[in-house]
């Protein structure tokens, strides 16, 4: 049995929530958000403790793992605090803002010898997963182009801290990262970067961004993030010597809820479900929470993030500089941004 | 209206000439073909004459013609054509090099013929709808534009350099581009582009990724890659995500299709309206009515150049200005 505690009760700690609290093996402790009102809501619906503070939480309980799902900027002073206490760490994507804080980071844990997950949940979507298992059995022969697409409206974070970009380093650190890390993840290291979005995004709340990456193994990838459309959907497209791989999240809907009254859930608006026993975000924590007990090395590791991450910052180089980025110089500087 | 067409060598060539044979007024008076097997083939299956030679075509009594040679033939036809004062509609890309284009434009200006560029995307009944949507302002100032023009790599000569003067960029950079460049009345500024050779056997390009950035400060990726493999169920494609500052907008130009199960596998069956008529069918009434074409040798100069940057780009790996 491990002891979790989960930081923020935002989205993803509604989500990380949800999913531990449904675990066997698991004990979800409590839940913290400085909004103690927040926590105490989500505690609720979850049968969790609330707490105002994490250290009021480590006081009252017995803990294992945290999970800190809470904005980029302060995943750093988390994690180290949370270090110190020698629990193990699952922290949502992007790891940090910044290069140097990510390294940091990783090498407080390992002086800590507390464990660091990085929530990088594509790896568990199982469309993607079996899309890799499809290019490594080899029938659509090597991948040449792939595409990628990562979409849907604005994000209002707490305090709107998505739209502050010096915070959350936009869609591109955000978001599309995911699709980096998958891309990574297939075709290895990138060689070069070049990348197009939409100027003060922020300002606008619209934004869109158009990066294409060179992998050393030749793969052309075009990865698209939007923060400009209606809906969440993502789709993506790997074309080989000798085949296709496609997948679109719009059109893998086989539950599609439309209510007659504005009254209903859904009302007037379908509402498209994708059900499945175990969504990704079950599975990313089971395997981090496994990996926890058994001592292993997860799918995703920290360093994976940490190599996810100098993509995207070099993406937003390519953006502010209009220039191409070569990866390796941009990584032995340890990015500029 | 006597319109002649100059080899058959591009595969377009039947979709013109069928739709020059359904056009009331036009009559198809031969088809010049130096490949003999090619071009009496094509004669008897549109009821035409076939000549061994472009100039013998050409000294018949024809007042328009369509040139669909191998891209690096289209200088020598459409000089030729232009110097017999016959008005020429030539297949994209318009040529291979900028300056045969600057000379085909010269040339056919210097003896008063129309030179348009075959670019039937223009005629695509769901591109003109998306860009009636943008013309009434419905999406706002258009800040980016992400395209699609994926194919299937045709074979033949266009696998060889000398003939089609590139591979998978020339040969399916230039619609789209030409589409950007109508829907927003802007010129390309820099492009940048990923190319690759990683699908086929032969020694040519065969992918891409354009980035192309426009006067107006619009951004616009491209795939122009031969990507679709022969059990994908299409050819080809014309896709354009448009993201404004009221609203985004999502075309498939060739999304109007049914799903057909047969022993070969599933394909995808057009039931749209047909694009080349209505190119070829603008082209002969501008002739008719002694107007500017709507698609100029100009326009096909213009994407061409875009096409010629990104071969550019990729060979020194950074952006270059058009």
């Amino acid at each position: 049995m491990l002891n979790v505690l989960v930081i923020g009760a935002g989205t993803m700690g509604s989500t990380h929530g949800d999913a531990l609290s449904k675990m066997e093996n698991v004990s979800l402790v409590g839940i913290v958000d400085k909004n103690l009102e927040k926590a105490k809501e989500l505690g609720r619906k979850l049968g969790a403790e609330a707490f105002g503070t994490y250290e009021e939480a480590i006081e009252s309980k017995p803990i294992d793992v945290v999970s800190i799902c809470l904005p980029t900027p302060i995943h750093k002073p988390y994690v180290e605090k949370v270090a110190d206490q020698g629990f193990h760490i699952i922290c949502e994507k992007p790891l940090a803002r910044n290069l140097k804080d990510a390294r940091e980071m990783i090498d407080y844990c390992k002086a800590k010898k507390v464990k660091l997950f990085v929530g990088h949940v594509v790896r568990f979507f199982p469309e993607y997963v079996q899309a890799k298992e499809v290019i490594e059995q080899g029938s659509i022969g090597n991948v040449a182009v792939a595409r990628t697409y990562r979409g849907g409206a604005f994000p209002y974070g707490s305090n709107d801290w998505y739209a502050d970009y010096e915070s959350s380093g936009g869609l591109v650190l955000d978001m599309i990262i995911h699709d980096f890390d998958f891309l990574r993840w297939c075709f290895g290291e990138v060689e070069r970067v070049y990348a197009k979005s939409v100027e003060k995004g922020n300002e606008r709340r619209i934004d869109y961004s158009l990066v294409t990456l060179r992998f050393k193994s030749g793969v052309i990838a075009h990865v698209e993030g939007s923060w400009a459309h209606q809906t969440f959907t993502t789709n993506f497209e790997f074309a080989g010597e000798t085949g296709i791989v496609e997948h679109d999240s719009s059109k893998s809907v086989p539950v599609r809820f439309a209510g007659r009254n504005q009254s209903q859930s859904g009302g007037g608006v379908a509402v498209p479900e994708s059900p499945l026993k175990k969504n990704p975000y079950y599975l990313e924590l089971e395997h981090f929470l496994s990996c926890v007990e058994s001592d292993r090395e997860p799918i995703v590791t920290a360093e994976d993030a940490y190599k996810a991450m100098e993509i995207a910052l070099a993406a937003l180089q390519s953006i502010e500089t209009k220039k191409e980025v070569e990866l390796d110089a941009f990584a032995r500087i340890g990015g500029v941004k | 209206m006597k319109v002649g067409i100059i080899s058959f060598a591009h595969s377009h060539a039947y979709g013109y000439a069928d739709a020059v044979k359904r056009i009331p007024g036009a009559e198809l008076v031969g088809i010049a073909d130096d490949n003999f097997e090619r071009g009496k083939e094509a004669a008897s299956r549109f009821d035409t004459k076939h000549y061994g030679s472009y100039e013998e075509l050409l000294s018949q009594d024809i007042e328009a013609v369509i040139v669909t040679s191998e891209n690096s033939m289209h200088h020598e036809h459409v000089v030729a054509a232009a110097k017999a004062k016959v008005h020429v509609l030539c297949e994209k890309p318009l040529a291979t090099k900028a300056e045969d284009a600057e000379e085909m434009i010269k040339v056919c200006k210097e003896n008063g013929v129309i030179l348009q560029t075959a670019f039937p995307v223009r005629f695509n009944s769901s591109i003109i709808r998306a860009k009636h949507i943008v013309d009434q302002g419905d999406l706002g100032e258009i800040l980016a534009i992400k395209g699609t023009n994926r194919g299937t790599n045709p074979g033949g000569w266009f696998v060889d350099p000398e003939k089609s003067g590139g591979g998978a960029v020339i040969d399916h950079t230039v619609h789209v581009v030409d589409v950007m460049r109508w829907f927003m009345g802007a010129e390309v500024k820099e492009v940048y582009a990923e190319i690759g050779n990683l699908i086929s056997e032969h020694e040519i390009d065969d992918c891409g990724i354009l980035t192309i950035e426009f006067d107006n400060n619009v951004f616009t990726t491209l795939d122009c890659s031969w990507s679709r493999n022969e059990t994908y169920p299409t050819w080809g494609d014309v896709t354009l995500e448009i993201v404004g500052t009221q609203g985004t907008l999502s075309v498939d130009a060739f999304a109007q299709k049914l799903d057909v199960y047969d022993k070969e596998g599933v394909k995808w069956n057009y039931w749209g309206d047909d694009m080349d008529f209505g190119l070829v069918n603008d082209f002969l009434t501008s002739v008719s009515e002694g107007k500017e074409p709507s698609i100029t040798g100009t326009d096909g100069l213009k994407a061409l150049e875009v096409a010629l940057a990104a071969y550019e780009s990729s060979k020194k790996k950074q952006p270059v200005l058009v």
